[in-house]
């Protein structure tokens, strides 16, 4: 009995070894790569720069620097919103070397990714903040200024912003500029921006027997305001009846701000910029709530259940499988499929077409959303001394060949205007061809009350597709929630 | 004398409860307080008090979804109350006493699984079970019949959430029907099969009876476990599929206070909601009290032993 005893507890001990051995083999297979060694010495021709930087670490006085920063997707491929700071901190830090200073920079923070979402990660902010820990830099959408702005969460960096104006922010293009501010401060540094194209499958438009001339008039079409969102219900429809494809039109499976464009391209205004408050355009949520309401139960191409699906199974999967002809996404969705290795860039080439979001009625124009992120300072790095290093580094990052890794790995659009000739991201034929969206892209409102407006339209856009509500049901109900949660904050237009 | 050994007495008293009272002032009744607290403001993560008096509770009443959230509350409380978490765990208390006590223990030890497995990973176990894929569990079983698959979450949704919710309140009934069936003096049942009785008679007219008063407990304690759930729920529809279908109260309110995409949460109106079941709970428990007359429960054993 005893020697039976004795021999189990070898045998676990064993086991116990094997085991702790193959994890540490599974660990070190599955060790995420390191940062690329490849660093563009672009910036250190500039000497104002970095002499401004000497002053400024030597005024601190410290041997080490800790930045923390957060930054998120939650797309995969845009891990260079963290990565390009690591490249930074390493130029940064071989300037300081071959200029004899003792001081390092040391970066350290997350990249945040599916299955983590906005919701979860602007939750973490803001319980890390009162809790004493939050990072120093802090990625964030641009909609999200007004609040931190108005509870004191970020600091304003005009001042920042005008110190190193001729370094690299003159170049930003004018318009982001407009998202970044609130009650006329600048409280963050454009990150990128994207636009928001309607892809479609080129393949099944032949099939449906498009000429080649056909489908490349298409986002022309789009564009000249001849092809409108009745259109697209139309030629989905075909499809469908057809049996080339199971569902005609995808949309985003959860809340978002993509579906605005349906508002928008039947004329809705989001916000009013003198006034400042947000705005709501009742001709265009009815017209907008009848068309999803067609498509889901008239037309019959938009699935009820889209808004309650799955990324992979009801977004990425029917559409780069060929099942799905039309998909309302995003232009780092092209980043995200070839990632995935759904696609790749000669099958996208081939049988993917992209344009804008067509327009409501013939007369109105296209249109496309753009949601640029922004890299913010909070308070509490300036309460710890850090702020000015963490705008150096923001600075850093903000230039054309560091932000083009971002930008081509990810699909995301340039922020400067020097971007559009670098010579990395020239490269990406993607990014120049959707170059042409940015004329008519919109942004969502920088109002701290915002995303109640967001919810409550997810609502009832959820409730209009699954069949709950009619559209003039849907209506009466948008329209007093609205005005019930925002009261003054909007203005309700015919 | 003795009102001097009385104080003593009750100093004595006081002194064995502190314990327990600090535990219970502190985990149960200063959350419940500043709940309440909260639900008079309209807190966000600016985490200011705004006080705005009864607005919330108000606002309850004009709420569209408030209505159709409560329907759903207590379709899902009573269904999974009576069908599992009292009905099943009655069958199953009472078919493993009658047959062989390993078989019988073996059996309630393997329903205790649901309640023991981390809920994520239990969660996980179901949504692979109804997967819309011909592969998965419940497809599988339906393929052998010859159906085609379906998706389960989407067209059955609230059988799934009751399932997965009631194998787990199972367990609770389960483990106190039968203490108290194996509590049952043998003479009873002894004396019943001399006079000839089935074993369907047994059970009807002499173990239910007998064992009244956990039926009572069980069913009172799980309707308000049952209330206040919503980590299953959570992890299997979200409230979903669509608007609320399968949304309950609390985890209505769980949405509004921490779930928000924008990051732009509502404490204060989650914190008003919450208020709310507490006090439908407190409601429930007074009306089961009298229903039942518990305080008969508390005076003597009814069984003699």
């Amino acid at each position: 009995m005893r020697k039976r005893r004795g021999q189990a507890k070898i045998m676990y001990i064993a086991i116990l070894i094997v085991g702790i051995i193959i994890g540490g083999v599974i660990g070190y297979v599955l060790a995420p790569a390191k940062t690329p060694e490849e660093v563009q010495d672009i910036m250190s021709e500039n000497e104002e720069l970095k002499s401004k930087i000497t002053q400024l670490l030597e005024k601190l006085g410290k041997k080490e620097i800790t930045i923390t920063i957060w930054t998120i997707g939650p797309d995969p491929p845009s891990e260079y919103r963290y990565k390009n700071f690591e490249i930074a901190a390493n130029m940064l830090n071989s300037w300081l070397e071959k200029m004899g200073s003792n001081v390092t920079i040391k970066v350290t923070g997350e990249f945040f990714v599916r299955p983590v979402e906005w919701g979860e990660y602007k939750n973490k902010f803001y319980l890390a903040f009162k809790a004493g820990e939050a990072p120093d830099i802090y990625l964030t959408g641009h909609e999200d200024i007004g609040f931190l702005a108005a509870n004191d969460y970020i600091i304003p960096l005009d001042n920042y912003v005008k110190e190193y104006w001729d370094v690299i922010y003159y170049d930003v293009i004018p318009t982001l500029w407009d998202a970044v501010k609130y009650k006329g401060k600048i409280w963050g540094v454009p990150q990128d921006t994207e636009a928001r194209p309607l892809y479609f499958r080129k393949d099944i438009l032949r099939k449906l027997g498009w000429s080649e001339q056909e489908i490349n008039e298409l986002p022309k079409k789009i564009e000249r305001g001849e092809f409108t969102l009745q259109d697209l219900l139309g030629v989905a429809k075909e499809a469908v009846d057809k049996g080339l494809v199971e569902r005609g039109i995808l949309h985003r499976v959860k809340e978002g701000y993509d579906y605005f464009q349906f508002y928008l391209a039947y004329g809705g205004k989001l916000w009013n910029p003198e006034t400042g408050k947000m705005v709501f355009s009742k001709e265009a949520w009815k017209k907008t709530l009848k068309w999803f309401y067609d498509a889901v139960w008239v037309y019959k191409v938009i699935s009820p259940n889209q808004f309650s699906g799955d990324w992979d199974k009801d977004f990425h999967g029917p559409f780069t499988s060929g099942e799905a002809l039309f998909l309302s996404g995003g232009t780092w969705h092209k980043g995200e499929w070839i990632q995935k290795g759904l696609l790749t860039e000669e099958s996208f080439k081939e049988n993917i077409g992209y344009a804008l979001h067509p327009a409501g009625e013939p007369g109105m124009s296209p249109v496309t959303l753009s949601h640029p992120l922004v890299y913010t300072i909070t308070k509490q790095a300036e309460e710890r001394g850090v702020a000015d290093i963490c705008f150096i580094l923001i600075t850093l990052v903000t230039d054309p060949h560091i932000n083009s890794y971002h930008s081509v790995q990810s699909a995301h659009l340039a922020i400067l205007y020097s971007q559009i000739s670098d010579s990395r991201y020239t490269q990406d034929w993607f990014l120049k061809d959707v170059a042409y969206m940015l004329k008519y892209t919109t942004f969502i409102p920088n109002h701290p009350k915002w995303g109640d407006y967001s919810r409550i339209v997810f609502n009832v856009l959820r409730a209009v597709e699954s069949g709950e509500l009619t559209p003039d049901e849907a209506y009466n109900v948008l329209l007093s929630e609205i005005q019930n949660t925002l009261g003054d904050d909007v203005e309700i237009v015919s | 004398m003795r009102k001097g050994l009385a104080k003593i007495r009750k100093g004595y008293l006081l002194v064995f409860l502190v314990p327990s009272l600090t535990i219970i002032v502190i985990f149960f009744l200063v959350p419940v307080v500043l709940t309440f607290l909260i639900g008079l403001t309209n807190m966000d993560y600016s985490f200011k008090w705004n006080w705005i008096g009864l607005a919330n509770y108000l606002y309850i009443l004009k709420d569209r979804w408030a209505a159709k959230i409560l329907g759903n509350t207590l379709f899902y409380v009573f269904t999974t109350l009576i069908c599992f978490n009292v009905g099943m765990a009655l069958f199953i208390s009472i078919a493993t006493t009658h047959i062989n006590e390993k078989i019988g223990s073996a059996f309630r030890t393997i329903w205790l699984l649901p309640r023991i497995t981390p809920s994520t990973v239990y969660a996980l176990l179901w949504l692979w079970a109804c997967r819309r894929e011909g592969y998965s569990l419940f497809n599988w079983i339906l393929s052998a019949f010859g159906f085609p698959p379906i998706d389960w979450k989407l067209s059955n949704p609230w059988l799934i959430v009751i399932l997965v919710n009631g194998f787990i309140g199972t367990s609770f009934g389960m483990i106190i029907f039968t203490a108290a069936l194996k509590s049952i003096p043998e003479d009873y049942i002894k004396a019943a099969k001399v006079d000839g009785a089935s074993t369907l008679q047994i059970i009807r007219h002499i173990e239910l009876p007998l064992i009244k008063w956990p039926i009572m407990f069980v069913t009172a304690y799980q309707t308000l476990s049952l209330l206040t759930s919503y980590e299953y729920i959570l992890l299997v529809t979200d409230g979903g599929p669509g608007l609320y279908t399968t949304e309950v109260w609390a985890l209505y309110s769980y949405h509004l206070a921490f779930a928000q995409y924008g990051g732009i949460v509502k404490f204060g109106y989650g914190a008003a909601l919450a208020t709310i079941l507490v006090i439908i709970g407190l409601i429930m428990s007074v009306l089961y009290w009298k229903m039942f007359k518990f305080r008969e429960l508390m005076l003597e054993p009814k069984i003699e032993v």
